[in-house]
């Protein structure tokens, strides 16, 4: 599961308010490279929970982003800043872990980098 | 076909509605004739298109005529449309619609487990109008595809992110294998944040689903998902209800089916009269990249086998005895012998009587449950939502079926229908044909 999926995701248990984000729980994060595109990078940036998504990349031990959401102009410019972006949005992978609901504690299951979102009965 | 208008669709905005509005009208071909017009003396063309949009090789096949060649230019519906339930039991509405039913443990969830690496190998030609609606989608957009299977068009556009999501774990271990990013979940209960996604797509996953309420809250949640402005592509198995002489090879559900489907989270039950043991082959072949040996010589059989059955039926008709339609079915899957575990999935569902075994085709035989959709079914689920508007709609040119698909732009603002009517009327461009 790559942090842009972590992004999107939400916990959807019957009576969670705010079921984002999904607290992440590490056991294994594995690091693949791929071929950047500074534009795909520019159109999702807006897109981003920055907050939601520099936290996630530090729990993951990547420590390069800067916690505060740079301006969108950076990315025109700041090469360095976006293979950073790209690295954390894109190359980390959590393989074994959870994803873990904020309000309930409810925790998802992630392995072979296949997040469960399925539901239990009495969760829907 | 062309997309004249979504190229040019390049900003998030919100305001831009005006331009992602003027979209493709395509021809809408409703080919009612199915499987049971394989035999004769007319070949198929090679990129004639078999229920779920795949194209299918058979020779000695009749020529299908395509009943009537209409152009859509769909319009947004007046007023407010509802509504109507097929749904005659309320019985059925106490339980979460977001719960499984038997039947869909059973005939979808369970079946597709047990036959993932054999259906996904079935599964790779793509529909060339899902194909070009996703390569007509702007750098960096977020697409969602739920109920994504084999992750067949995950990352079909390369400037694009997509996320797979499907109720199979086997066949989202398939996705993930091949790269792409894909995770367990429901679609009726997406996991995902509201209004994030771009576009969303739903191929060929709601005839799945055995409520009308579950098809509407899929429904509900591929336009949650996505943003103000954004798209979803539904495509659904359909069938026109006035052909009469469409007669399917598929099972309808009869009575022995009923306690089944009447778990205590069941959908409604409605009377099938017909009977059918007729199967249909489930394979698919690309004329371009080749064709599995296998499957061709097991399609061949499946034909010669229809050819000899008929042994109930007289009554070939879609609507029941009572006058309502048919709509419900089961459609086997064959996994070859070979293809089957020897312990595992396949084992423990010969024992429980979920799959049975043909010696003559080598192969257990699963059951698959179809929903298969009514004429403007899709069209009035989508109606009724007040946050979706229908731009587009067409059917497949199909010689063996048909099927629907609906473009819809969500939109904030309920008002904004009447001024994508009159975009929508001004700008009647001319038939793809």
């Amino acid at each position: 599961m790559r942090l842009l999926t972590h992004n999107m995701l939400s916990s959807n248990i019957k009576g969670v308010t705010n079921g984002f984000p999904l607290r992440i729980e590490v056991e294994k994060v594995v690091e693949k490279e791929v071929e950047i595109n500074h534009d795909f990078l520019r159109n999702i940036f807006p897109k981003i929970d920055w907050k939601a998504f520099s936290d996630a990349s530090r729990i993951m031990g990547y420590v390069e982003l800067p916690e505060e959401a740079p301006e969108p102009s950076v990315l025109e410019s700041d090469l360095e800043f976006l293979r950073k972006f790209h690295h954390a949005l894109l190359e980390l992978h959590l393989e074994e872990g959870a994803l873990v609901c904020p309000e309930t504690g409810r925790k998802f299951p992630v392995n072979k980098g296949i997040p469960n979102m399925l539901l239990h009965e009495d969760e829907v | 076909m062309k997309f004249p208008s979504l190229s040019s669709f390049s900003s998030p905005s919100p305001m831009d509605h005006a331009q992602c509005l003027r979209l493709m009208v395509f021809n809408s071909l409703r080919a009612g004739r199915y499987i049971h017009r394989f035999w004769g003396t007319s070949t198929l063309s090679l990129d004639s298109f078999c229920a779920f949009g795949y194209p299918v090789i058979c020779s000695r096949m009749k020529e299908i005529k395509v009943k009537d060649a209409s152009t859509w230019c769909t319009l947004v519906p007046d007023g407010e449309p509802h509504i109507q339930s097929v749904c005659e039991d309320h019985k059925c509405s106490s339980v979460s619609v977001k719960s499984t039913p038997e039947i869909e443990k059973k005939y979808v969830h369970r079946v597709y487990d047990a036959i993932a690496p054999h259906f996904s190998s079935t599964r790779f030609a793509k529909w060339p109008k899902v194909a070009a609606f996703l390569e007509s989608l702007p750098t960096g957009s977020l697409v969602l595809d739920a109920g994504c299977g084999n992750g067949k068009y995950l990352g079909l556009n390369s400037s694009c992110y997509f996320i797979g999501c499907d109720i199979s774990p086997p066949l989202i271990k398939i996705c993930v294998d091949k790269g792409h990013e894909a995770l367990v979940a429901d679609a009726v209960n997406l996991p995902y944040r509201t209004n994030f996604g771009d576009a969303a797509i739903s191929i060929a996953v709601l005839h799945h689903l055995s409520t009308e309420n579950r098809r509407k809250k899929a429904i509900e949640e591929l336009v949650r998902v996505v943003r103000k402005g954004g798209l979803v592509l539904i495509t659904v198995w359909a069938v026109e209800q006035e052909d009469k002489s469409l007669l399917t090879k598929w099972t309808p559900l009869t009575e022995k089916h009923v306690e089944e489907w009447r778990g205590p989270r069941s959908p409604c039950v409605r009377c099938p009269s017909s009977f059918s043991l007729e199967s249909i082959p489930e394979t698919e072949e690309n004329g371009l990249s080749g064709h599995m040996k296998d499957s061709r010589e097991s399609l061949m059989e499946d034909m010669q086998q229809s050819a000899c059955l008929n042994p109930q039926n007289k009554d070939d008709s879609l609507v029941s005895k009572d006058g309502r339609s048919q709509q419900e079915y089961f459609v086997p899957w064959h996994l070859p012998y070979h293809r089957a575990e020897v312990s595992g999935a396949s084992a423990v569902a010969l024992a429980t009587g979920l799959a049975k075994k043909d010696d003559k085709k080598g192969a257990v035989v699963y059951n698959r449950y179809y929903h298969v959709f009514g004429e403007g079914e899709l069209e009035r689920l989508v109606s009724g939502m007040d946050n979706a508007v229908i731009v587009d709609k067409f059917y497949d040119k199909s010689n063996c079926g048909s099927l629907c698909t609906l473009f819809m732009v969500e939109f904030g603002f309920s008002n904004m229908k009447n001024e994508i009517k009159k975009l929508l009327v001004k700008d009647t461009s001319p038939s793809l044909k």
